[in-house]
Formats: C-alpha cells, sequence, structure tokens
C-alpha cells in the first residue's frame, strides 16, 4: 500500500518538474533536499513555512524578489545594504534575480549549526570577495570597513580606517600580495573562529518548533 | 478500595503513578521522574548555550577558584584591536537570524560604543552588575557576569566584550551566553541606565542614522 503511494507521489512530482517552469516554486520534493543538505526533510518542510511566509510578503507568487529579502531582514524595505546584496546574490544561484525555495533552502543549509566548517569558510569569503576574483583585495575589505561605519553612524578617521586594515592584512596577509585568498582566508578563520559566528544560525536547529508545519504526506521517520 | 472507573481506561503503570500521587502519598518530583512510565519515551530539555570559540579563556576562569572577586590586578594588554573583518561581521546585513523573527525584538546580544578608557568601562559594567546581583569573572577584556539566582531558563550568564575600534573609541559587545532572552534584555534595559555616561552611541542611536 505504502509503496503504491510512494510511486503516486514520484509519478505527481515529476508531472510538477515538468509544468515548473524556472524556478522550483514549493517543496516538490523534501526527500531531495534533505539529502542533499544538512536538513532532514521535516525542517525542509518547516523552512517552506518560512520561505511562504517572506515569499508573500510584496508579491505571493512563492519566490522571494530582493525588495521581499530586504523587508525580511530589515524590517523596511527602504533599507539599502552592501551586504544584504551580496548575500542575495550567493543565494541566487540561478542569477535570474529571484530566490526559488531550492535555492533558499540549499543556501541555508550552510548556516545550519551541523553544517560543514568547510562550507561555512566558502560562502563568508565568497560573501567578502566582492568582485569575485578569487581573492579578498585591501579596497574591497576598505569598501566593507567604510559601508558597516557608515550603517551603524560611526565617523572615523581614514588615518584610523587605514590603520585597522592594515593591522587586518598584517595578520592575514601571509604571502604578502595585498590580497587574501582561499587559503589565507582558511588560516585567519581558524585562528579566529568568531569571524564566522554570524556563518551559524542556531534558530535552524529549532526550525521545527517555530514554524510547524502540518504535512501530511510527510516522513516523519527522520534519524 | 475500589479504583475509579476511569483508571480501567488508562495504561496501567500509569494508573499505579497516579494512585501514588493522589491516594497513597504526596509523591515528590524526583520520583516521578525515576518512574518507568514517566521515563519512557522522555527527553529531558536542554537549554541551548551559545558559546562562542573566545569564550573559552573565560570558561577556564570557572576552574580557577582564585578569581570569584574582581581583582584589582593590573592589567598590561590593551583589549582587542578590531580586526577590520570582525567589524564588518557586526553589519545588520549579514544578521540572518533576523529572518527567523522570532523573539520580536528580543535580541540576544546588543553592542554600544564609548569614549571611555577601557578600564573606566569595565568597573562601570562591574558596579552596574553586582546590586543586580550578578557574579563576575573577568579575564582581560572578557567578562562574564552570572545572576546567582536562577531565572526561567536557568542562571542567566551574560558575556561581554571590549574592542578597541580606534585608541579613543571602544566597542563593547554584551551577549547572553545562557538563560532566557527576556530576562537579558531586562538586564540590558538597567546596564544601560546605569551605563549613561560611559556609553557614546548604543545600538538604537546607530540604527537610527542612516
Amino acid at each position: 500500500m505504502s509503496e503504491c503511494i510512494d510511486g503516486l507521489r514520484h509519478l505527481f512530482s515529476s508531472i510538477l518538474k515538468c509544468c515548473d517552469l524556472e524556478e522550483s516554486r514549493g517543496p516538490v520534493d523534501p526527500e531531495l533536499l534533505a539529502r542533499e543538505t544538512v536538513f532532514s526533510v521535516s525542517e525542509i518542510e518547516a523552512l517552506y513555512e518560512l520561505f511562504k511566509k517572506i515569499s508573500s510578503a510584496v508579491i505571493d507568487d512563492g519566490l522571494i524578489n530582493k525588495e521581499e529579502f530586504q523587508l525580511a531582514l530589515f524590517k523596511t524595505n527602504k533599507k539599502e545594504s552592501l551586504f544584504a546584496d551580496r548575500v542575495f546574490d550567493l543565494f541566487d544561484t540561478k542569477h535570474n534575480g529571484i530566490l526559488g525555495f531550492e535555492e533558499f533552502a540549499r543556501a541555508l543549509s550552510v548556516f545550519h549549526p551541523n553544517a560543514p566548517i568547510d562550507e561555512k569558510i566558502e560562502f563568508s569569503f565568497q560573501l567578502y570577495d566582492l568582485k569575485q576574483q578569487g581573492f579578498i583585495e585591501r579596497q574591497e575589505v576598505k569598501q566593507m570597513v567604510v559601508a558597516t561605519l557608515a550603517e551603524s553612524g560611526m565617523n572615523l578617521s581614514d588615518d584610523v580606517i587605514e590603520n585597522i586594515i592594515d593591522k587586518t592584512f598584517e595578520e592575514a596577509d601571509t604571502k604578502h600580495d595585498g590580497k587574501i585568498d582561499k587559503e589565507e582566508w582558511r588560516n585567519l578563520v581558524l585562528r579566529h573562529p568568531s569571524l564566522l559566528k554570524n556563518m551559524t544560525l542556531q534558530y535552524l536547529k529549532d526550525i521545527t518548533t517555530t514554524f510547524p508545519s502540518f504535512v501530511f504526506h510527510s516522513q516523519v521517520d527522520d534519524t | 478500595m475500589q479504583s475509579p472507573v476511569y483508571y480501567a481506561l488508562v495504561n496501567p503503570n500509569l494508573s499505579i503513578l497516579m494512585n501514588m500521587c493522589f491516594i497513597f502519598q504526596r509523591i515528590t518530583i524526583p520520583e516521578i521522574m525515576k518512574d518507568e512510565w514517566f521515563k519512557k519515551n522522555y527527553k529531558p530539555p536542554v537549554f541551548y548555550e551559545k558559546e562562542d570559540a573566545d569564550l573559552d579563556d573565560v570558561q577556564a576562569l570557572f576552574k580557577d577558584s582564585e578569581e570569584y572577586r574582581v581583582t584589582e590586578k593590573k592589567e598590561e594588554q590593551q583589549p582587542t584591536a578590531m580586526n577590520a573583518f570582525e567589524l564588518i561581521s557586526m553589519s545588520r546585513g549579514l544578521k540572518l537570524d533576523n529572518l527567523f523573527d522570532v523573539e520580536q525584538g528580543f535580541k540576544r546580544e546588543t553592542r554600544f560604543t564609548s569614549k571611555c578608557p577601557a578600564n573606566e568601562i569595565i568597573s562601570k559594567i562591574v558596579k552596574a552588575a553586582k546590586p543586580l546581583g550578578f557574579d563576575i569573572h573577568k579575564k582581560n577584556y572578557k567578562m562574564r557576569l552570572e545572576n546567582v539566582k536562577a531565572g526561567r531558563k536557568g542562571n542567566l550568564n551574560v558575556a561581554t566584550e571590549i574592542f578597541q575600534v580606534a585608541p579613543s573609541l571602544h566597542m563593547v559587545e554584551v551577549r547572553k551566553a545562557k538563560g532566557d532572552t527576556l530576562e537579558f534584555h531586562m538586564f540590558c534595559k538597567n546596564l544601560s541606565s546605569s551605563l549613561e555616561d560611559v556609553v557614546w552611541k548604543t545600538e538604537e542611536d546607530m540604527q537610527e542614522t542612516k
């Protein structure tokens, strides 16, 4: 009997996949996502509840656009942020300016407390590599420091900012080439684990209680 | 004595337990927790402690019986100079916790800047926290404040750390390490009113400027 239901489910999801134009809107195959991410099936379903909430804020189309993302992050869509833009771009692996559920889940998987640290190191490196050249340049670091200070209303003189960056590069840029490559970033982060604190969201561990999902066909038996 | 009729509908182990609760003796909570029926599928609640790696040295303090009180030791070192990436990671755009919107504004951490020297900040925090019933554990410019009384989710533990952003500007981070977030929120409110002359800019001030 359960095989019959399974068969029907697979048939149903295949049909859905054919009709799916560009983006996966719902958890078409939560089991696939659970296999390919750190989440369990019930966590995927809970994540979908969160996704629905965020994606219906401005346009109820089952997709998260930049405005809805900003709204979810800052509780206002009037806030421009260099960092929110970078995060959005990294989530948007299809590069079409919108986030489908699959992109959302795969990206958030990196932030799970159980995700491998290498994924977190990789994600954070790409986050700070503003021009995506494969290394973090001094100029990019300065841009980010200035943006952060502006956001918090702190006024520091250029000298002070240069000083902060000098000290950072002194420690991080072990090859002394004026840029921080992946290896140097990895070494820096392993020495200063607090640099990765934003890469772990404890909330993801409690997500099934925060966003209960009442999808009855789900396989609750996940180990 | 005949058991009430409804007992017949219930698991026999449970009915024995219920008898002990109501009829024969006042069973205590620890005794209930030892009972077989109670222990079946029981998972004791775990209160998540958000521990950062840089609190490891403060953790070591708990094992050091000498440092139970704040000592007047002369601190040689300067507060940790803020690494550019540490500064960047304070940006709100990188705090994806906000996507979850769970605690409706009760943050788990807060920060403020101060133009006072680091030692003065420390002594002012200590002066403010002690009367609120907190034990202080200090190492360099990191502190761990522990509420002697247990609250809703165990004893509230607050971690503070001072960073040097510029020679005359310090950033103080106040973070909940353990305990109830609402209690942490109340603690921060009390702390900020005692620290009015130390604080240069609070997080609210910092958010308001565009």
